[in-house]
């Protein structure tokens, strides 16, 4: 078994997961909610970037289409997330069991528009540059380097966010207390849609990565969704942080099991990790209370 | 109020009664098509079956009753399925497609059951062999739209040896194939068939559907292998294509990538395809080998807008054709009901390697067990390859639209 392998494999999909994650958990960290539609937002991201590059192409340049597919599409996913928040969700948000069951439902509903729309074929997010550098004989396409370099730097910027900017602190407030955060003054409900915002912006900018490197089938938004949760528990249900290192030690974990055993097992592998953590340590690596 | 909605309900019953649609006081014939209906395999069957329909009736239909296409939808779950084709089984004369083995070897008790013709799709030698093992319960199971998995090895020998005989290099094979039964059945002939032939399986890997990351597979096939021969169906092969291309894999790929053969397989890997030889299952591929080819394509576009999307849509166009010469040629020899399913079984037994069905891929003949004949004689599988934008047909040579080019070693 190859250690570089692993090492570099599993830290270009771990950044992706980390995207996906982070999103998942802040919405569970601040909000309570459990959003089973969080995949969702991967596999609308990949589509809507595909749709919109394919007829922006007839009206300027690939590069220039491209790029404003990609921001258009990250933006739209952003306000659908926001739209489901609102609509769906809000109604019913101190009833835990039914936001379970209203995201599961609104998820595979996505699952079935998509499949009739797209039919059951893998597309993907077109990618300018093609090129490969080699790291101690693993070839890496342009691609995969940069998926890891702008996860990271979303990654960043979402701390700086959350840990620098005034929003980002009244984020962390709601997530503390939800009602001493009303007392001081603190617009809860809007905090609510910034998250839900950014979480589904998140799930979008992974979906566009994994696709450009990959490809996503209507299929994909519940396997990621398998991934997220595992991702999540690790880390500790609600924790950024903990999600995001999480995400990285189940990248490592996937493509390990892939090359010992069969890509197969990785999905089984994952969904033995979300068990077995539940079992021995229900809080995760970092968990909130 | 009342009289007016009693007026209507009699107008409706009187419309009803006299039949009211287009085919009203004359007897049809109904064709039911049954396949994955989302997917490009079913789309392609029923466009298929809808054009080869409009052309019968337009000639005066099959022994002069119009033909009438209904379709079903397996959604690829054994259950829909069977109940799927026990309502066609009640409608209609016949039944065309089918498509996953697993899927199928399901309807093929409702079939025996309801002792329903029908002219199926899927490869897994299992379906035949029940014809083979009892042959009065499924005598009714005929397979014209693909040739039996166990000839599939077959191909992939003749593939890795014109490859030997081109001068690329290849010893040790890399299998990636699906995680399902019909490529068990392809492995349990392939594997003594290319160690008998001298080569080497360094590499047996099972896929599952909805698979999207090959890197690990890449990699290690590199490592160990001269060749990628994938064996997948479910598994879609755009994203191996691309990542293949992307990591600048140093091997070629070569096997059966069911999604290779779609039109639109260029662009949906950006073009990434190029290079990647793959064989185009029952002859289906849109170059027009022959009149009859050049004509259904040209009619598929005409009418969709687009060349057939998958394989299937050769198959089923042929089924149909094959069914209506049954038919006539039941009607011909004096048979009181030449659309009895019983009555049709020796008629579509004759057209076997001595007198095959000319259809669009080529002969079609049926072996005892109602297989495909397998030869380069009749409907088979062609090597093809992917170059600049198009399907080149590279072997058998007769058949050959181009050279092998080796974009994988530049």
């Amino acid at each position: 078994m190859n250690l570089v392998e692993i090492v570099v494999l599993g830290s270009i999909i771990g950044g992706i997961w980390a995207l996906v994650a982070s999103g998942f958990s802040l919405v569970f960290g601040v909000a309570r909610i459990l959003n089973f539609a969080h995949g969702t937002y991967f596999a609308l991201g990949a589509y809507f970037a595909i749709v919109l590059d394919r007829e922006l192409k007839y009206l300027m340049p690939e590069l220039p289409s491209l790029i404003f597919s990609i921001i258009f599409s990250i933006l739209i996913v952003g306000l659908i997330g926001v739209a489901i928040y609102k609509t769906c969700i809000k109604p019913v948000r101190k009833y835990e069991v039914m936001v379970i069951l209203i995201t599961l439902a609104i998820a595979l509903l996505f699952e079935k528009i998509l499949l009739a729309i797209f039919r059951d074929t893998s597309v993907s997010v077109p990618f300018p540059i093609s090129g490969v550098i080699t790291v101690s004989g693993i070839p890496i396409p342009y691609t995969r380097l940069m998926a890891l370099l702008v996860a990271i730097l979303i990654i960043i910027l979402l701390e700086r966010f959350i840990n620098a900017t005034k929003t980002g602190k009244e984020t962390i407030a709601t997530s503390q207390d939800m009602e001493a955060s009303m007392l001081i003054g603190i617009d809860v409900e809007k905090v609510y849609t910034i998250v839900m915002f950014l979480s589904a912006s998140l799930a979008a900018v992974a979906g566009i990565l994994y696709s450009q490197i990959y490809a996503v089938n209507p299929q994909t938004a519940l396997r990621v969704l398998i991934y997220a949760f595992a991702i999540v528990i690790l880390g500790g249900l609600g924790s950024v942080r903990g999600s995001i290192i999480a995400a990285f030690i189940i990248g490592f974990m996937q493509v390990t099991v892939s090359i010992a055993l069969e890509a197969r097992w990785a999905e089984i592998a994952a969904m033995v990790a979300i068990i077995a953590i539940l079992i021995v340590r229900p809080r995760g690596l970092m968990g909130v209370e | 109020m009342r009289r007016v909605i009693l007026l209507l309900l009699c107008c409706v019953l009187i419309l009803g009664c006299t039949g009211g649609g287009p085919k009203a006081g004359k007897e049809v014939v109904k064709i039911g098509v049954i396949g994955p209906m989302d997917t490009k395999y079913g789309i392609a069957m029923e466009r298929a079956a809808k054009i080869a329909a409009e052309e019968i009736n337009a000639q005066g239909g099959i022994n002069g009753r119009q033909v009438e296409v209904i379709t079903a939808d397996t959604k690829l779950n054994p259950d829909t399925a069977t109940s799927e084709f026990r309502r066609l089984a009640s409608q209609s004369n016949v039944v065309i497609g089918g498509f996953s083995s697993g899927v199928a070897l399901s309807m093929l008790e409702v079939m025996a059951e309801t002792k329903t013709l029908w002219l199926g799709d899927a490869s897994s030698p299992r379906l035949t062999d029940k014809v083979a093992q009892d042959y009065e319960h499924y005598k009714y199971f005929f397979r014209p739209l693909v040739t039996n998995a166990s000839t599939f090895p077959l191909d992939m020998a003749e593939m890795l040896d014109y490859l030997n005989d081109q001068g690329v290099k290849i010893k040790k094979v890399a299998i990636l194939r699906d995680d399902a039964l019909w490529t068990d059945d392809v492995m349990k002939v392939l594997r003594p068939l290319l160690e008998k032939k001298g080569y080497e399986i360094v590499m047996d890997k099972k896929v599952q559907k909805g698979t999207e990351d090959f890197s690990t597979l890449l990699l290690e096939a590199q490592d160990k292998a001269d060749v990628i021969m994938p064996i997948i169906a479910h598994v879609k092969g755009v994203a191996l294509v691309k990542q293949w291309k992307d990591m600048g894999i140093k091997l070629p790929i070569a096997g059966h990538d069911l999604s290779a053969i779609d039109p639109d397989f260029w662009n949906a890997t950006e073009g990434k395809c190029i290079g990647e030889i793959y064989t185009a299952d029952g002859g289906g591929v849109p170059t027009p080998l022959n009149s009859k080819m050049a004509h259904f394509i040209s009619a598929y576009q005409e009418k969709y807008g687009k060349l057939p999307e998958a394989y299937s849509a050769y198959g089923v166009y042929d089924a149909v054709y094959i069914y209506k010469a049954a038919v006539e040629n039941a009607a011909k020899a004096g048979e009181k009901n030449p659309f009895d399913a019983d009555t049709l079984i020796s008629y579509l037994e004759a057209f076997n390697t001595q007198h095959p069905f000319e259809g669009v891929r080529g002969k079609v003949a049926f072996t005892s067990n109602h297989d495909l004949a397998w030869g380069s004689e009749f409907v088979r599988n062609y090597i093809c390859q992917w170059q600049d934008g198009k399907q080149v047909v590279l072997y058998p040579a007769d058949k050959a639209t181009g050279q092998l080019i080796t974009p994988w070693a530049e």
